[in-house]
C-alpha cells in the first residue's frame, strides 16, 4: 500500500503528502486544500534542507557521529505535530502513541534516507538529475 | 532540570540544558558514547534556531490558515540516521532510533 494511503487510514492522522523538486511539486491527501498543501510542502522542504545542512556543520565537528544524514523531523505544537520522514510529511492529532506508530511506519515505509537527498527532492523532474544538479 | 530523569527514557545517549541563546549549561553523557560535549553543544545551537523557526512557522501557518493547535510549541525533534535529538525550552535529550519514544520524550520534556 502506498504511504500515504496507509497513513491516511490511521485514525487522528489530518493530512498525508509527498513533496519533490522546490516543494511545489506534491501530492496529498487529507484535510488541507490544494494551496495549504503547497505551502506545507514548500516548508516542508524548507525545513528539511536546513537541519540536512546543520547536520553536515555537526559532521565536520565529529565524523560519522551518527547524525548525517538527517531522516526527517518532528515539530510537536499544543494539538497538531507535523512530522517528515524524506520528501514525506504527516500532519497528526496528539493522540496517544500516534505519533510513535506514524514514525515507525514512516520510517519503515521510506527506508533509509542516503546522501543524495537533493537528487531525491529533484527525482521527478526525469532524466538525470545528478547531472543537471551538479 | 533532572537530566538522570532524562537518562532513563528508552534508548538515551545523552541529557543536556543550554541558554535562550543556544549555550551548554549541563550535560550527562552515556558511557561508551561516540558524542562529545562539542557535538552537544554545536547541537544546543541549532536547537535554539531550530525552536525559532518552528515557532515563526507555526505562528505563521496559524495566521494564513485560521487552522490552529500549533501554538504553543511543545518541542521539536531531528531525526538522523542512528539517533534523534528531541527538545523543548532549554532542555534536550538524545535518543537511539531504534528504541526511540518520541512521545515518552517530548512528554518528559514538559515536566523536567
Amino acid at each position: 500500500m502506498h504511504i500515504v494511503k496507509q497513513l491516511m487510514a490511521i485514525p487522528g492522522v489530518i493530512a498525508a503528502g509527498e513533496y519533490a523538486y522546490r516543494g511545489d511539486r506534491f501530492s496529498f491527501q487529507g484535510a488541507l486544500t490544494d494551496e495549504f498543501a503547497r505551502m506545507a510542502s514548500i516548508l516542508c522542504r524548507a525545513n528539511t534542507l536546513s537541519v540536512n545542512m546543520q547536520s553536515e556543520i555537526f559532521d565536520s565537528f565529529a565524523e560519522n557521529c551518527g547524525c548525517r544524514p538527517v531522516q526527517g523531523w518532528i515539530v510537536h505544537g499544543a494539538n497538531v505535530t507535523v512530522c517528515t520522514v524524506g520528501n514525506y510529511f504527516a500532519f497528526i492529532e496528539n493522540r496517544e502513541e500516534l505519533l510513535n506508530d506514524v514514525m515507525t511506519i514512516m520510517r519503515a515505509k521510506v527506508g533509509d534516507i542516503h546522501e543524495d537527498l537533493l537528487a531525491n527532492l529533484y527525482a521527478k523532474l526525469g532524466g538525470d538529475t545528478k547531472e543537471a544538479l551538479y | 532540570m533532572n537530566l538522570e530523569k532524562m537518562m532513563e527514557l528508552p534508548g538515551a545517549m545523552a541529557a543536556f540544558t543550554y541558554t535562550d541563546k543556544g549555550e551548554l549549561q549541563s550535560h550527562v553523557l552515556r558511557e561508551g558514547t561516540e558524542l562529545t560535549p562539542q557535538v552537544l553543544d554545536l547541537l544546543a545551537r541549532s536547537c535554539v534556531a531550530n525552536l525559532a523557526i518552528a515557532s515563526m512557522e507555526a505562528r505563521g501557518w496559524e495566521a494564513v490558515t485560521g487552522q490552529g493547535g500549533f501554538q504553543p510549541l511543545k518541542g521539536f525533534s531531528v531525526v538522523g540516521l542512528e539517533w534523534s535529538v528531541v527538545v523543548n525550552g532549554n532542555c534536550g535529550v538524545i535518543v537511539k532510533n531504534r528504541d526511540a519514544d518520541y512521545e515518552a520524550a517530548f512528554n518528559a520534556l514538559q515536566t523536567v
